[in-house]
This record gives structure tokens, C-alpha cells and sequence, in this order.
């Protein structure tokens, strides 16, 4: 089994597809045939890219979600929500399908993004024996779904633009929304970084089966 | 030499490196990587005709979406309107230019050189495809294309407009107008024009 494994990566029969353009070509060569984008074999590098992103990702969740990420004056009244309370006003206001939205979006998705990338680096860096094929659905599910988090940045531009009406009614963004910006690029560009084909060579010893 | 044949019957998964047959596969259909689940390839269903027409009909919406106001608000007797731009920018002065810049970046650049480059992609196979500098100019475009349709996020801002009403209803009057009508159907029409491309079916031309 194992043997017909190694056999049936491209690596092992001397082809690579292109980064680019998908196109077959054959190890030896510098660049593809089709596009001249440089031919990479794999992207050793790619794992400690990514690691980094995660990490710096991981650390700014923190500020974007304790302090405030708007700041509401009404009638004179100033109140900042961060985003968890920004929720929880909504709950108290009978908003459930959009506190819903809301929460999966911008909690949520963050969260279930770095707990899964910090599965799925571990398992190529430290050979976990994970089922490989459930990371990679767990992989292609966050690769899909992590772009959703930009849904609070778009709500909060638009509340921003329309709700400036002096000390009446008005509307700001707070620090939050910057650590929030980064923290969904980060995420996304540590899962795009990534080679994924480091996970099926480091693991291809273990139990092939899975 | 066996080598030959290889090209057109196998296919390295982009994520695992498992080479796989190639087979023929039914319309509709795609072809998952036995091992990790991954498309492989799909049906090359794009035609290159009724794509011109939907990148036409996105061009014609692309402007109004983009200029006339997506909602508006009406606050004791105060009116208030906004484009996609203005909320970027308002964020933006108030500093948080890295919110201002994504918005900015996601909601309308990235649409904008999504539909803009299929265009000349395929303006390009339609009519220069064997002119050296034009085919120069399709590879640099078709290297880009993935990267352009992920940040491209419309969905997304459509559902945001709409938390956005119901956000604000409560305490105000919001109105939908001709700009939030444009934008819908530019998000429609992108939908279905991405749903017709085929980056894979793209590169293939240069082949032929
Ligand atoms: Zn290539
Ligand atoms: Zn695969």
C-alpha cells in the first residue's frame, strides 16, 4: 500500500504542476512550459510563513475583541461596543437572526479559522496522527468560509457613513475594527501561503489508509 | 515516448500532489481527488460568447452601483445617504484607514478588475490570440484571476447591506433606491459569470 502510495504522488514520478496555471511539467525543468512561472516543487518555506501569519493573527484576536470596535452617541450619550456586546444589544432588541449572523461572522468564523490552521500546522509540523483527509476538508471549509468575517467591517462602514447626525445620533468605529481588518488578512493570507501538498509527504509514512 | 500522452490523461491534485486519470466526465459534473476531496476539474461548459454578454451587462451596472447611493436614511427630518466609496471613506478619516482600504479594496476594486479582466481575456481569445504581445498579456491576466475572485467579496456586501436595514430601522427610516437595485444586479450577473468561467478551460486556450 504504502508503496503504491509513493508511487501515485507526482513528486516521486519526476512531475510538478505548475502554481500558476496547474499545467503538467516534468521536475527538471526551471519554469513552466506554458505560463514561465518559476516551477516549486514543494514550498518547504511556506510552513514557518504560515506559522508566523497564525501567530500574529492569534495575538491581534485579542485586542479585537476586548476593546471597543464602535462608538454609538445617543442624545448625548456615549456608548462603545465591542463585539460581543454589539451582539448581545442585539439579542435584547429581538434581533436574532441578525445577532446570529453577527456572532457566526464575526466570532465564530475567526475563531473556528485560527483553531483549524493551528490543527493543521501542527499536524505537518509535529506529525500528528489526524486523519488527513478530514484536515483537508477542514482546510478547504476555512479557506471557504474565512472571507465571511468581512460582513462587520462592511455593516460597520455603512453605519458609519449614514449615522452622523451631531450629538443626536452618531456613529464611529473604535480601535477594534483595525485589530479586526488585520486579523481576518492575516488569517486568510496564513491559509493561502500554505503549501497543502507538505501535509500528504510528512504524513505519508504514517497510516496511509486515513 | 510515454511522456507524450501524459499531459492530456493525468492530473496532479493541487493540493495533495496525487496524480490522477483523467476522465471524461458527464456535463455538470466534477471530478473530486480520491484521496483529499479536492475539484480537480470540472466540465468546461464556458462559452466564450455568453460570457461577453454577461461581462457587458456587469460593465453597465458597474457604474451606478457604484455612484448612486446604496441606502439611504431618514432621521427627524435629516437625510442621509451613502455609496460604498463614502463608507470607506468615512471610516477612513476617522483613522482606521486599514478598514477603510479593505472596504474599499473588496467591495469595489477588486469587482471592478474582476470583470474588467475577463473582458479582455476575452476580447483577447476572440480576437488577438496569436499576436505575441496579446498572449503576454492573457497569461499575466489569467495568473492574477484567482487572486482578483477571492477578494472580490459582492455577496458578502449584499448581506451586509441587509443587516445593515435591519440594523437601523429600529430607530430610523431607511430607504432602498435605484443604487441598491444596481447593485444587486451586479452582484447577479458577476455571480453568474463566475459561475460560466472556467480558469481551467482559460489556460487550455493558450494551447490550441
Ligand atoms: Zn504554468
Ligand atoms: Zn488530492
Amino acid at each position: 500500500m504504502n508503496n503504491l502510495n509513493e508511487k501515485a504522488q507526482g513528486k516521486a514520478m519526476g512531475l510538478t504542476a505548475c502554481p500558476s496555471c496547474n499545467k503538467l511539467n516534468e521536475i527538471k525543468y526551471l519554469r513552466c512550459s506554458r505560463c514561465d512561472t518559476l516551477l516549486l516543487v514543494r514550498d518547504t518555506s511556506s510552513l514557518q510563513k504560515s506559522w508566523a501569519l497564525l501567530i500574529t493573527a492569534a495575538i491581534l484576536l485579542i485586542p479585537a475583541n476586548i476593546y471597543p470596535i464602535t462608538m454609538l452617541t445617543d442624545r448625548g450619550r456615549i456608548r462603545y461596543d465591542t463585539i460581543y456586546t454589539g451582539i448581545t444589544h442585539l439579542v435584547q432588541s429581538d434581533m436574532f437572526p441578525i445577532a446570529i449572523i453577527l456572532f457566526t461572522a464575526s466570532i465564530l468564523v475567526p475563531l473556528l479559522k485560527i483553531v483549524g490552521l493551528t490543527i493543521y500546522l501542527s499536524a505537518i509540523s509535529f506529525r500528528l496522527p489526524i486523519s488527513k483527509k478530514m484536515l483537508m476538508v477542514g482546510f478547504h471549509i476555512i479557506e471557504w468560509i474565512g472571507r465571511w468575517s468581512m460582513l462587520d467591517l462592511f455593516v460597520i462602514s455603512i453605519t458609519v457613513a449614514l449615522v452622523n447626525m451631531g450629538q443626536l445620533l452618531d456613529a464611529k468605529a473604535a480601535p477594534a475594527a483595525t485589530a479586526f481588518a488585520l486579523v481576518i488578512l492575516l488569517t486568510q493570507m496564513a491559509a493561502k501561503v500554505l503549501d497543502t501538498r507538505l501535509l500528504w509527504d510528512r504524513l505519508e509514512s504514517k497510516d496511509d489508509t486515513n | 515516448m510515454e511522456r507524450d500522452c501524459i499531459d492530456d490523461c493525468v492530473i496532479l491534485c493541487r493540493s495533495c500532489d496525487l496524480v490522477v486519470r483523467k476522465r471524461a466526465l458527464p456535463s455538470g459534473a466534477r471530478a473530486l481527488c480520491p484521496r483529499c476531496d479536492t475539484v480537480l476539474y470540472d466540465t468546461p461548459y464556458c462559452s466564450i460568447n455568453g460570457m461577453l454578454a454577461l461581462c457587458i451587462t456587469a460593465l453597465i451596472f458597474l457604474a451606478p452601483a457604484n455612484f448612486l447611493p446604496i441606502l439611504e436614511l431618514h432621521f427627524f427630518g435629516s437625510v442621509r445617504t451613502t455609496t460604498i466609496a463614502e463608507g470607506a471613506m468615512a471610516v477612513s478619516q476617522q483613522g482606521y484607514w486599514i478598514v477603510g482600504l479593505s472596504v474599499m479594496l473588496t467591495a469595489v476594486i477588486a469587482p471592478a478588475l474582476l470583470i474588467l479582466s475577463i473582458l479582455s481575456q476575452i476580447l483577447i481569445i476572440k480576437y488577438q490570440l496569436h499576436n505575441a504581445f496579446f498572449r503576454n498579456v492573457l497569461k499575466r491576466l489569467l495568473a492574477y484571476q484567482s487572486i482578483i475572485s477571492q477578494l472580490s467579496m459582492l455577496e458578502i456586501y449584499l448581506i451586509s447591506i441587509l443587516v445593515s436595514v435591519f440594523n437601523l430601522s429600529d430607530f430610523a427610516d431607511i430607504f432602498l433606491g435605484m443604487g441598491t437595485f444596481c447593485f444587486s444586479m451586479l452582484f447577479i450577473v458577476t455571480l453568474f459569470l463566475q459561475r460560466e468561467y472556467n480558469l481551467e478551460h482559460m489556460w487550455n486556450m493558450l494551447d490550441e
